[in-house]
């Protein structure tokens, strides 16, 4: 996969079950989103970073490095976000590949959440 | 003159297997680092560890406890995992004022767990504005 490989772009709506089941997983206690009917912003990251990770198979080991991430807009529960991931960097050191991944969570074509995660990927043995 | 805290009320939270597999099925992440015992044994951290999202929504929810919506509209972070969050794990997200004017503020953030061990480190800022 080179820079500029793009791994998924797909519309999916955020449904408030969706939401609360990722606020119940976090155990996230802020009142804020179920009181005006807003996704966290790190449910949309893992969202978009979940769609890469399917799109590109990473083996079983792999691990998150680095996170960076812009939140720009709220997204509503029931929203539809485009969902984009797009590789930024691949190269292999000591036998890890080192994966970076150009992540973006749109709502009518304006960014709500953009971001950069860092993967470290175990190379399979020969 | 900035109305950015010099420092951000703690969130502390134990990390469970259970929540990891809630966080699997809430996210779609379903690595069998974070699910799989057996799986996990083979590997350099010798049993399950946590998402690293899961880990790094404390941040995020330190930032939406003290600056709201703001948080959502303006709020950028570049963060680093730098050690495994395993099951059983209390870990802590707190942050330090680092500077700060009248439309920004960045702050030093930090998840350590029950040992005072980072585990994510890097930088949150946020548009006071926004």
């Amino acid at each position: 996969m080179e820079p500029g490989h793009a791994l998924v772009d797909r519309e999916i709506v955020i449904t408030s079950a969706m939401a609360d089941a990722y606020v119940r997983a976090v155990g996230d206690e802020c009142t804020l989103y179920a009181e005006e009917g807003l996704v966290p912003p790190m449910a949309v990251a893992a969202l978009v970073m979940a769609e890469a990770m399917d799109a590109v198979s990473l083996p079983a080991g792999t691990v998150h490095t680095g996170q960076e991430l812009t939140f720009s807009r709220p997204v509503a529960m029931g929203a539809a976000v485009r969902c984009s991931a797009v590789v930024a960097a691949n190269s292999v050191r000591r036998g890890t590949r080192f994966l970076t991944l150009d992540l973006r969570g749109a709502l009518e074509g304006e960014a709500a959440v953009e971001g950069r995660a860092a993967l470290a990927v175990p190379e399979a043995d020969e | 003159m900035s109305i950015a805290p010099e420092t951000l009320q703690p969130v502390e939270r134990r990390i469970t297997q259970e929540q990891l597999v809630q966080y699997a099925d809430a996210s779609g992440d379903h690595n069998p680092l974070h699910l799989d015992e057996e799986f996990a044994r083979g590997t350099p951290y010798g049993r399950t560890i946590a998402h690293g999202m899961l880990v790094l929504a404390l941040v995020s929810e330190l930032m939406t406890r003290s600056f709201g919506e703001a948080w959502l509209r303006g709020g950028r972070l570049k963060t680093r995992f730098r050690a495994p969050v395993f099951p059983g794990d209390t870990v802590r997200a707190a942050g330090t004022l680092k500077a700060s004017d009248e439309g920004s503020a960045t702050y030093e953030v930090a998840v350590s767990n029950q040992d005072g061990e980072n585990v994510i480190t890097g930088d949150v800022s946020v548009a006071l504005n926004a």
